[in-house]
């Protein structure tokens, strides 16, 4: 297969028809946010555009954001995107291992300097000059900045690439940062989720291969077609929250009955995201529809969020809330007192002592 | 004074509820056909990025109706377009070959776009054809 072929070609060799690749870019420009009638200018500006080169480096990361996209065994939206690109360089997918999977790299890099995609999955470790995360004996942070110098656009997949992540978590002890946190003179686009829905790379893809430009980004690099309104804006319990409905466990009459999972720690209200729409597993469902509350993992920090369990409402941190206190003129000891007062009241009353850890949950 | 708890609430289920958005979708549709028979530019509405209810939905599905013209397209899976009781509005359901609705259109158009078979497709199948009536009739 020459990657001089057009996408239009690389239809017809497998059997793919016309009116099948315009319903394949409908499914897009419905998930782009793009008006209906740009699935057709879509069909033939993808028709006639040559496969790009896509170089995928995977960093301190879990492998989830790759198992995400590549869990479509059928041609799907999922699987379209390796029709539609030319993968040069991905480790968990490419057969070549060792030597020749780097030479393979730094060839697709050469050939097409100035013109490939770079996508970016894991947190990029800065301890220790990035001694933390290696592959082929050179740092993760001295490969991306290789990597970025001739990418045409980087694409930061997952939270972890995105916003650092969980290796990012408190108290980060391998100094992981974010993709824009090293890169400043490219194009990135974040595309955060742990892991991101999988159709979401396929739109920023055939956006890019459209229009030759990124699609428009709100202020922490995401596509605003996908990430522009909370899991709370589309969320099918809406309705109960609005009517003061709450499930106060995971298996009282509120849960069986469906109701808000406000008070259970959902984090809808505060994350940016396409779950409640798109969803899951086939459109099967999403974390709530399932009965857990949302976790937040589209947005930075989400793991240090103060609990997945406790409600927006309540404070995270009352140290923290302390420290404010003080910055305030209040006494630091009287800040978190208020804040504990029920805790030890409580405590008191069942007769059990209190400990620094306790107050600190 | 009766406590918050008191206070009656009526619990209406979200799939119940009308939210106003169908009526305005319909409203759009009437623009639509009014800028296809002047100017003769098509329309579509994508119902997926649309809030609607399932009651939204119902009542929507009620007002379009039925016509006379339902196409079955056979295309990576079966598409399913219906021209509603207004000639010119068709209901667009696309399926992949998993069966998943993959989009979820109101067309406003003569003929729907995907319908017209493409100018190269149509010399393709000419040459195809020609070539199979000359293999015929060189098997004569």
């Amino acid at each position: 297969m020459e990657r001089s072929d057009t996408l239009q070609e690389k239809m017809e060799q497998n059997g793919m028809s016309r009116r099948t690749f315009i319903k394949y870019c409908a499914s897009l420009a419905s998930l782009m946010a793009l008006p209906p009638s740009a699935a057709y200018a879509m069909a033939e500006a993808l028709g006639k555009a040559k496969r790009p080169s896509v170089i995928w480096l995977p960093f301190q990361e879990c492998t989830g954001c790759t198992e995400s996209i590549t869990r479509s065994h059928s041609p799907s939206i999922e699987g379209m995107i390796f029709d539609m690109i030319s993968l040069d360089y991905q480790e968990t997918l490419m057969a070549a291992a060792g030597h020749q999977a780097e030479e393979a790299l730094h060839a697709a890099m050469k050939e097409n300097y100035g013109k490939y995609v770079l996508i970016i999955d894991g947190s990029v470790a800065t301890g220790l000059d990035g001694a933390y995360s290696c592959i082929a004996g050179r740092s993760n942070l001295e490969s991306l900045k290789e990597a970025a110098k001739g990418a045409a656009a980087i694409i930061a997949l997952g939270s972890c690439a995105s916003f650092g992540g969980i290796p990012k978590a408190n108290p980060n002890p391998t100094g992981a940062v974010a993709v824009s946190d090293i890169i400043k003179d490219k194009p990135i686009v974040n595309i955060p989720g742990c892991p991101p829905i999988p159709v979401v790379i396929t739109g920023v893809l055939a956006q890019f291969l459209t229009f030759g430009t990124l699609p428009e980004l709100d202020k922490l690099g995401r596509p605003k077609a996908v990430f522009g309104e909370t899991i709370h804006d589309r969320c099918y319990r809406r309705p109960f929250y609005d009517q003061g409905k709450f499930a106060k466990t995971f298996d009282d009459e509120g849960a069986r009955q469906g109701w808000c999972l406000f008070e259970l720690g959902c984090k809808g209200p505060v994350t940016y995201n396409a779950c409640a729409t798109t969803k899951w597993n086939d459109s099967t469902s999403f974390p709530i529809e399932s009965g857990h509350g949302c976790i937040g993992c589209s947005e930075p920090d989400f793991w240090d969020a103060g609990g997945f369990y406790k409600a927006l409402s309540m404070p995270a941190d009352p140290l923290k809330m302390a420290a404010t206190a003080a910055v305030a003129g209040a006494a630091v000891g009287v800040a978190i007192s208020f804040a504990n007062r029920a805790k030890k009241g409580a405590a008191k009353s069942a007769h059990e002592t209190t400990k620094l850890e306790d107050l600190e949950k | 004074m009766p406590s918050i708890d008191q206070i009656p609430i009526s619990i209406v289920s979200p799939d119940e509820m009308l939210t106003g958005q169908a009526e305005a979708v319909l409203t759009e549709i009437a623009g639509m056909l009014k800028h296809l028979l002047d100017e003769g530019i098509e329309g579509s509405i994508d119902l997926r990025g649309l809030a609607l209810s399932g009651a939204d939905r119902v009542w929507l599905e009620k007002q379009l109706g039925l016509g006379e013209v339902e196409i079955m397209l056979e295309a990576g899976g079966r598409s399913v377009l219906t021209e509603t009781a207004y000639p010119g509005v068709w209901k667009v359901m696309h399926r992949d070959d998993r069966d998943r609705v993959v989009a979820e259109l109101i067309e406003v158009a003569f003929v729907p776009a995907i319908i017209r078979p493409a100018t190269g497709d149509v010399k393709k199948g000419y040459k195809s054809l020609l070539l199979n009536l000359k293999a015929k009739t060189a098997g004569a």
